[in-house]
């Protein structure tokens, strides 16, 4: 009898072959289609001269990407979303963890705690934005009449008016909204941390903040490195919360960049401009999400 | 007829061969055991007699079908895994109509066959349950029953009763020779356990890095092994392997340990050579008349006894090696003790040290 | 005298067991006052929310704000919400598990294209918005439901296939492979097998498609004028102005935000999965 030798190229007849390309496809045309074309579109862009009204589609080379340099707008945007970033992460670690360690033992009733901690998580930060709004109000809010109380006499904070104030006011809001969101994952890491290992350090004879660095933080770091990868992220992107609050001001005090691209964009409607600062925005983030995964050694 | 025909079967994972060259004829209603260490290669030919995973090379024919390319819905087999693989959001019902819902089996039909498959493996009080209200018996019950509710032409078992404990799988073994013996299909079975293979088997197919190492009736592969390998794989306790030199002069042939101790055989291959000298534990014995055919008599010091009820393990040192053999317990005390045994030497194998082949 | 007795009072275990209430205490007041702030100047009477002092309560339960929301059509954005997060939400877990399914059973794309598809999730929304609306502009798509639903589809799709991926990753491939042996396609496998063996995945990552849709703002302000304004956009509507609005920022906010609230209170257990992506598996 004659032997039949399959080679690749027969075998790639066989049925269902196509089925894995099949199941992916629609996914992948509607990412391409909202992921990939509006870059491609906008990098085209970037290099004409549209505005609102002007249609002239003729390419003016790198005068956009040029004009990123003298926009100290742009700057100090870029500025204020690296302040909020770098005081509201860090805190929202620090209290996160610090309330993880409150709840990682057992007590009664944990979990109803744990269930009202979790809500501002969910809540849209546009509402987060605008109950501060509410909570903050020089005369009608009640943060204002408590510091009061402190105060031994009334207080008329102009929390979103006054530049001294507008800055702690978005990073209370910041901070209450997503520091449960540090605290829950936390905890969830922290309670999967292996017990006989801190057991072990501790009759080892180490100490409470000696098994932390050493045992604890490293076991939960893969974790706890993902969730500020994904808050970092949220943070330099920020611009709900501060349309809610403050809208940038007073005058440009607050804008980030997410607002300043909204600005250029849709209310001076420098299309081509706004093209190019989209794309400095992808650029910085790509680098710095390259960066931070291999820092964090997330690359697998 | 036969119902499954492989030929120069080849399986390659990128450069990694898995399966090395298989030919397989397996008669219609033979219950055949595919068999070997971890990585030989067993469970990949039985996924691709499946169509659960590409052929690099060769050919499976079943019921004279090549069936290379067709999917593994349309090979008329029935499969039963390690797992299980039932579905946890079916009932037991559902879990075994579920092969013949896909067939568009009219509801009655498949009624009645759900109904008498599930009268043959005894769990007709189950029907209603999820397969997490079973045991692991009840599920592998379960699993079989999915598997001959499709009145197949192959039955594939994949390790079935791994995940059970030694007392169930006992039970569930004669359950499957059973099930053997009144289905009459033809069944395909994976397994590294050699006692599930000796006790199962119309045929062993013992495999060893992607190669058959040898094929036959369970008694053939015991009593007469091609290689060290076979002789070594079946049997428990493993069979003894002692290095010597074989002598064939005029007074006949024999063995020499490095010892000095010199046992006479009854018959032989010609020239001198280095063999390693292979006796299995239970071809000892103290009476030289219980023994089927000539016997050579050792000195034994016993070293070490494990004993099992009636019957104990003895080791004992024998040409530079401890050696293992099997008596009836009243005929040994303890260590340290000094006796004569009787080896059938007939059916001891001489194994070529360099080849592994038996001479 | 017992052994308890003589320790110092602060490391009594009871006294740690009080000390830790009464933090825990303070911690969920603090955290959750101004959701009740929220809720209760929802209930109050203008002439309350603009009580000096403020008053911290209200005297009694009115659904006046409401009504007045329900009156003048403003609560129709919460049904455009609505239909928009769910709609999107039933394609993207569809298509996404989908996707997930070739990732995790085919390895289709190796790693780099899962790599790909979540890093689209990292893009940020202003960067991707103005060249969407361009488009939209030219296809007539601004201010209508299926350009939402096809923008937050595409949006959610990389949090979906990421999360569905885990999730396809715990079913045991001995099922599909019966089902697939017991005479079933691969559609089928996928449909009869895969999407209910991933039921809970599929369930709780619904719960966080839909949240983040429900929840979305930026898209909404750039791409709806009148006629599918979402609630986030109508509570951003109020701002401004007098300060009289108040009742109807914060009725509208509660409109939003009590969906959610009950979504997750059915999902507590799969919450911190959710938000993590993935990295905490509960």
């Amino acid at each position: 009898m004659t032997v039949t030798t399959i080679d690749s190229a027969t075998a790639s007849r066989a049925p269902d072959r196509n089925f894995k390309y099949w199941v992916i496809a629609p996914a992948i045309f509607l990412l391409l289609l909202v992921g990939l074309f509006p870059l491609v579109y906008s990098l085209i862009i970037s290099f004409q001269h549209l505005t609102m009204t002007e249609a002239d589609t003729s390419f003016v080379g790198l005068k956009n990407y040029a004009h990123l340099f003298v926009d100290t707008r742009l700057w100090e945007s870029l500025l204020h979303t690296v302040i909020i970033t770098v005081i509201a992460l860090p805190l929202e670690l620090v209290f996160g963890m610090a309330m993880a360690q409150l709840f990682l033992e057992r007590m009664p009733g944990r979990q109803i705690f744990v269930s009202l901690l979790m809500l501002p998580v969910v809540i849209s930060p546009i509402v987060a934005g605008a109950t501060w709004r509410l909570l903050l109000d020089n005369r009608y809010g009640p943060i204002n009449q408590i510091i009061g109380w402190f105060a031994g006499h009334p207080m008329t904070l102009l929390w979103n008016v006054n530049p001294n104030l507008v800055y702690p006011a978005i990073i209370f809001c910041e901070i209450w909204q997503w520091t449960p969101f540090m605290f829950l994952i936390l905890l969830a890491a922290l309670s999967n941390v292996d017990k006989s290992l801190t057991e072990a350090a501790e009759i080892d004879g180490a100490g409470y903040w000696r098994v932390f660095f050493k045992i604890v933080l490293p076991s939960i770091w893969p974790v706890m490195a993902i969730a500020l990868l994904i808050r970092g992220l949220d943070l330099v992107r920020i611009f709900d919360i501060i349309w809610s609050l403050t809208a940038g001001g007073p005058g440009t005090m607050t804008e980030t960049i997410s607002i300043y691209t909204y600005v250029q964009g849709f209310s001076q409607f420098e299309t081509s401009y706004t093209a190019a600062i989209a794309f400095l925005v992808i650029a910085l983030l790509t680098v710095i999400v390259t960066w931070a995964i291999r820092r964090m050694g997330l690359a697998k | 007829m036969s119902d499954l025909k492989i030929t120069r079967l080849h399986k390659r994972y990128g450069l990694v061969p898995a399966v090395r060259g298989i030919d397989l004829d397996v008669p219609s209603g033979e219950f055949t055991v595919l068999v070997g260490p971890s990585g030989c290669g067993k469970s990949t030919l039985l996924r691709m007699i499946a169509g659960l995973e590409e052929i690099s090379e060769g050919t499976i024919e079943i019921g004279g079908r090549v069936v290379n390319h067709v999917r593994p819905r349309d090979r008329d087999i029935a499969m039963v895994f390690q797992n299980y693989a039932l579905y946890p959001y079916m009932n037991v019902f559902e879990n075994i109509a579920f092969g013949l819902r896909a067939r568009k089996t009219p509801q009655d039909e498949i009624q009645k066959r759900v109904k008498r498959a599930a009268e043959m493996l005894a769990i007709t009080g189950l029907l209603d349950r999820l397969p997490r209200q079973l045991s692991g018996g009840q599920r592998q019950r379960v699993a079989i029953g999915r598997a001959i509710v499709r009145n197949a032409k192959l039955f594939l078992f994949d390790e079935p009763l791994s995940n059970l404990d030694a007392q169930l799988r006992d039970e569930m073994r004669s359950e499957i020779k059973r099930l053997h013996q009144e289905l009459g299909t033809t069944m395909i079975y994976v397994t590294h356990d050699q006692i599930e293979a000796m006790t199962l088997a119309d045929r062993i197919v013992l495999l060893k890095d992607g190669l058959i190492e040898q094929a036959g009736t369970p008694l053939d592969l015991y009593e007469r092994p091609a290689t060290r390998f076979v002789a070594g794989f079946l049997g428990s306790p493993k069979m003894n392997f002692i290095p010597a030199d074989y002598v064939r002069d005029g007074s006949g042939a024999a063995v020499k340990f490095a010892d000095g101790t010199a046992l006479a055989l009854p018959r032989g291959p010609e020239g001198n050579r280095p063999v390693v000298f292979g006796i299995r534990p239970q071809h000892f014995s103290r009476d030289p008349g219980s023994l089927s055919g000539q016997a050579a008599r050792v000195r034994a010091t016993v070293e070490l006894l494990q004993p099992t009820g009636s019957r104990a393990f003895i080791t004992f040192p024998l040409g530079g090696k401890p050696i293992m053999a099997e008596l009836a317990s009243h005929d040994v005390q303890g260590p340290g003790e000094s006796l004569d045994l009787y080896m059938d030497i007939g059916r001891a194998v001489l194994i070529d040290p360099e080849t592994g082949r038996v001479l | 005298m017992s052994a308890v007795e003589t320790k110092p009072l602060l490391q009594r275990p009871g006294t740690r067991l009080a000390i830790r209430y009464a933090i825990a205490i303070v911690l969920t007041v603090i955290f959750v006052f101004p959701i009740y702030w929220l809720f209760m100047i929802s209930f109050k009477t203008p002439a309350e929310i603009f009580a000096f002092p403020p008053k911290w309560y209200a005297s009694k339960l009115q659904f006046g704000n409401y009504v007045g929301l329900f009156k003048d059509g403003d609560a129709v954005s919460v049904l455009n919400s609505l239909i928009l997060a769910g709609t999107s939400t039933v394609i993207a877990m569809v298509l996404g598990t989908m996707a997930a399914y070739s990732l995790v059973r085919f390895k289709t794309g190796g790693e780099n294209l899962a790599v790909w598809i979540i890093s689209q999730r990292m893009v940020p929304p202003i960067a991707i918005i103005f060249p969407v609306f361009l488009l939209y502009v030219f296809f007539g798509w601004v201010d209508t439901y299926h350009g939402l639903i096809i923008l937050y589809t595409a949006f959610n799709l990389p949090y979906v296939i990421w999360m569905m991926r885990g999730y396809i990753e715990d079913i045991p491939l001995e099922l599909e492979e019966s089902a697939l042996v017991d005479g079933w396609t691969r559609w089928q496998v996928l449909w009869r097998v895969v999407f209910p063996m991933a039921r809970t995945g599929l369930f709780a990552t619904a719960v966080f498609t839909f949240v983040f849709a429900w929840n979305d703002f930026i898209f909404a302000l750039v791409l709806t004028r009148t006629e599918v304004i979402t609630y986030t956009v109508q509570v951003t509507h109020y701002f401004g102005g007098q300060s009289n609005f108040w009742a109807k920022i914060a009725a509208m906010s509660v409109l939003g935000t009590l969906p959610v609230f009950v979504a997750v209170a059915f999902m507590q257990r799969y919450l911190v999965r959710g938000i993590s992506m993935g990295a905490v598996k509960g």
